[in-house]
């Protein structure tokens, strides 16, 4: 219903910026280049995509794909109860695209945490921070090049001793 | 009054271990539950196990009110800061369970962003084991504790160098 329709006008107005049109078990995904998602995503809105189910991210460093980074996003119907995912992919350098906060105001905290687990930036988002891991953290866990076990954040802190602490001693 | 009168009604003892038989008798805990463990403690108050048995019912929430710290369930990179602070919150003397593997060895947890056992960086008295332990794990453990408050010398906590 919407969705063909959907899916066809897009493949029309962003013939350029489409990759690849597929479906696995009933799931349409439309994988895109990230420079014109802000667009693609205006037009399913409007196209009555209007509910933003999930954003995330998948680094296809040992998955393979078009490029080292995909940024995705489930939009779901209300009205005609039908999903589509748009896939948009990004370059291992400087990875970045437009942010969607604009267009759902659920994005601002999904942005930050891909920003925190993956280290994709989202251009004009209000607040680029991190979300989950503190302040002071170094690097983006969620990449497949970080190690499982972490550098040293998980052994850096100080230790306490038993008994009364002097004035002059430090934790 | 008569000498048979004094031997049924006085007792003598040291400070020292009528103190001890107070503190051990009333430990105070402070749970710091961040995941299923927590839930299992809540299961420890309650009317089967109740831990109020041996007068350690009066949990608080102010790390400066208890002490005993229960420390329940994994922490993470972001909570060990606020772990040491509590801890040094508590005032002396203090003890510290570690309840579940978690908090003891970091459990299956075994990523960048959890603790691989809190006794890394706080002193521990006493662990249990368990994933979550059995309520009976913990009772234990209290009873562990109370030994341990039982042997406590006074004189531990006296500042030698008090200016």
């Amino acid at each position: 219903m919407l969705l063909e329709k959907a899916i066809s006008d897009v493949k029309e107005s962003f013939q350029e910026a489409i990759l690849d049109v597929t479906e696995f078990s009933g799931e349409r995904s439309i994988h895109i280049k990230c420079d014109r998602i802000l667009d693609i995503l205006s037009f399913f809105k409007e196209a009555g995509f209007e509910f933003l189910a999930d954003l995330t991210a998948v680094d296809n460093l040992t998955l393979g794909g078009f490029e080292r980074f995909a940024v995705v996003y489930h939009l779901l119907s209300h009205e005609s109860v039908e999903r589509v995912t748009v896939k948009a992919y990004l370059p291992e350098e400087k990875p970045t695209l437009r942010s969607v906060e604009s267009l759902w105001k659920t994005a601002d905290w999904q942005e930050r945490e891909v920003y925190d687990l993956y280290g994709i930036t989202f251009e004009s988002h209000p607040n680029m921070t991190r979300i989950l891991n503190p302040d002071t953290f170094d690097g983006h866990p969620l990449r497949k090049d970080y190690p499982r076990r972490g550098r040293i954040e998980r052994s850096d802190f100080p230790l306490v001793k038993r008994g009364i602490r002097k004035e002059d001693e430090t934790p | 009054m008569n000498h048979d009168d004094v031997k049924s009604n006085v007792l003598t003892t040291t400070l020292e271990s009528a103190i001890n038989w107070g503190r051990k008798n009333s430990l105070w805990p402070m749970p710091f539950g961040t995941a299923c463990c927590g839930i299992e403690f809540m299961a420890v108050l309650a009317a089967r196990t109740d831990i109020s048995r041996f007068g350690a019912e009066a949990i608080r929430f102010s790390p400066r009110q208890s002490d005993l710290l229960i420390v329940a369930g994994r922490i993470s990179i972001k909570m060990m800061p606020v772990l040491i602070r509590i801890y040094e919150q508590m005032p002396e003397p203090k003890w510290v369970i570690s309840m579940g593997a978690c908090a003891s060895s970091g459990g299956v947890f075994d990523t960048y962003s959890v603790i691989q056992g809190v006794d890394q960086f706080i002193p521990v008295d006493v662990y249990i084991p368990g994933c979550p332990p059995r309520p009976e794990g913990v009772v234990e453990s209290l009873l562990k504790i109370q030994d341990l408050v039982d042997k406590e010398k006074l004189s531990d906590y006296a500042l030698s160098d008090t200016k």
